[in-house]
């Protein structure tokens, strides 16, 4: 029943994908102060790559307003295509409000050029004070957050009591994925 | 602002509860009271029925420890054999000022935890072996059984017996009336048409007291379930613990996918709209509430306390 809830309210749901992506440039604070996480300061955006030239040219539009902004976000970025044939672009910076800022950016140019259904996922990183990884995921298609913590990624094993905390401590202010079962793991990230 | 108003809702006292059982019970001796009235209406003798009946709760009342610990097959436990169970909970009782419940152990895979008895040291929380492996960090144990010292403090035995009364006794007048019914309809064929009409009023009556109590005290119990939870919350100070615990208890941890979200993309899982699984009907029926919805709660509490 509350899955069934989660979909009339997703197919109600006016907010936008940058509404629910900006939620967080407050909850990480909150993350922050209350599990004594710290913003990485690097974030991911993955998509899955076709072959053809709008997709090529799409690639090239981001890269140009990636290089374009540099100045004016203070972000620095890389992409790498992983052995799913998912593209990555990674950027790193200072700050969470231009972490955001990119991503979402980056989010509509691929809107724009009409590739929104290969969006996947984007990544928010974090680490304790021992530098062991949490993960946030946003995930486009579902329109919602949900945690990630690799506790063993040779074996597959996950830390879900972290991941619950985490759930737990921004559950008011972030549209999380209720359906646990719909908290895919992303392996090996990239980042 | 004051300092009361900053402790966590859950941490204050549990009036809710109170409320509730009140208001149950209230519901619960109101709806007897209908149904004599219907039965004194129509003339029928329920004295007997009433009375076995009664006894029979009273003699389940009784000996309720004894009849869950055979029927288990839980065995009380000393200190010898297992020493690190009778600390955990010695430290637990401690903390709160709790008497200390007999312990007892069910050699059995299955992950589960129950208490019984009528209050006091008389009361026995029981684990299962299975309980023990899975829940291999102490702190999940202890929320378990912190669970389970707050339904022995909230004398949740007593008020579930109690709450069943009524439907026992809606129970056998429903059988009784039923069995009346019939060769009452039957034998008083041209000698007394009426009686077989009132017969069916009883069987009517019954089942709908039946059916409403039987709704009540699942109420009553889901409810005490979230006040065990809560109460052991509070007693361990660590929600997230018994969190856990639940998930692992329930199997709900390998409901958390460890298939990487870029293998199942293709399958377009997120498009599937599960099947309607009859969930609705399961939550009125259950006396457990539903796991995630425990999970939350204590997740809730989690998160006030940060």
């Amino acid at each position: 029943m509350r899955f069934f809830g989660k979909f009339i309210k997703k197919n109600y749901n006016p907010k936008t994908d940058s509404d629910v992506l900006f939620s967080l440039s407050s909850a990480y604070l909150t993350i922050e102060s209350k599990m004594g996480l710290k913003n990485s300061g690097r974030c991911a955006l993955s998509l899955k790559s076709i072959s053809g030239m709008y997709f090529n040219e799409m690639k090239e539009d981001i890269k140009r307003f990636l290089d374009i902004s540099k100045t004016d976000f203070e972000l620095s970025y890389r992409t790498v295509t992983d052995s799913y044939g998912y593209l990555w672009i990674i950027l790193e910076g200072k700050r969470m409000e231009d972490l955001l800022a990119g991503i979402s950016a980056i989010g509509d140019t691929v809107d724009e050029k009409g590739f929104s259904n290969q969006l996947l996922a984007a990544i928010f990183e974090f680490t304790n004070d021992r530098n062991k990884k949490q993960y946030l995921i946003y995930n486009y298609k579902r329109n919602t957050f949900y945690p990630f913590v690799p506790l063993d990624s040779s074996k597959k094993l996950r830390n879900t009591e972290e991941e619950m905390k985490m759930m737990a401590t921004i559950g008011d202010e972030v549209p999380l994925e209720g359906d646990m079962t719909l908290w895919y793991p992303l392996w090996d990230l990239p980042l | 602002m004051s300092s009361v108003s900053r402790i966590p809702s859950w941490q204050r006292r549990d009036t809710g509860l109170t409320v509730r059982m009140i208001l149950s019970f209230a519901i619960l001796a109101l709806l007897y009271v209908v149904f004599l009235s219907v039965l004194v209406y129509i003339g029928f003798d329920i004295i007997a029925i009433t009375i076995i009946a009664s006894l029979l709760l009273l003699a389940q009342w009784y000996f309720s420890d004894k009849i869950v610990l055979w029927s288990s097959g839980a065995k009380v436990v000393t200190r010898d054999q297992f020493p690190k169970l009778h600390d955990m909970v010695e430290r637990i009782v401690a903390r709160n000022s709790l008497p200390k419940p007999k312990i007892a152990v069910v050699n059995t895979n299955i992950p589960n935890a129950f208490a019984t008895g009528k209050g006091g040291k008389s009361s026995v929380v029981a684990v299962t072996t299975g309980l023990i492996d899975i829940l291999n960090d102490p702190e999940e144990l202890e929320g378990v059984i912190a669970h389970e010292l707050t339904h022995i403090r909230n004398r949740d035995v007593l008020v579930i017996t109690l709450a069943s009364i009524f439907a026992t006794v809606a129970w056998y007048l429903m059988q009784f009336g039923f069995y009346g019914g019939l060769y009452g309809g039957g034998m008083g064929y041209g000698r007394d048409r009426n009686n077989g009409g009132t017969m069916i009023i009883v069987i009517v009556v019954a089942v709908l007291v039946w059916i409403i109590s039987f709704l009540i005290i699942r109420a009553i119990a889901r409810y005490r379930e979230f006040s065990a939870d809560r109460g052991a919350a509070q007693m361990t100070g660590k929600p997230v613990k018994l969190a856990n615990a639940l998930m692992k208890i329930s199997g709900n941890m390998r409901r958390v996918p460890t298939k990487d979200l870029r293998q199942v993309e293709g399958l377009n899982a997120f498009f599937i709209i599960p099947a309607i699984s009859g969930s609705t009907i399961g939550n009125l029926f259950s006396t457990h509430p539903p796991v995630e919805k425990r999970v939350q709660k204590l997740m809730e509490m989690e998160a006030s306390m940060s």
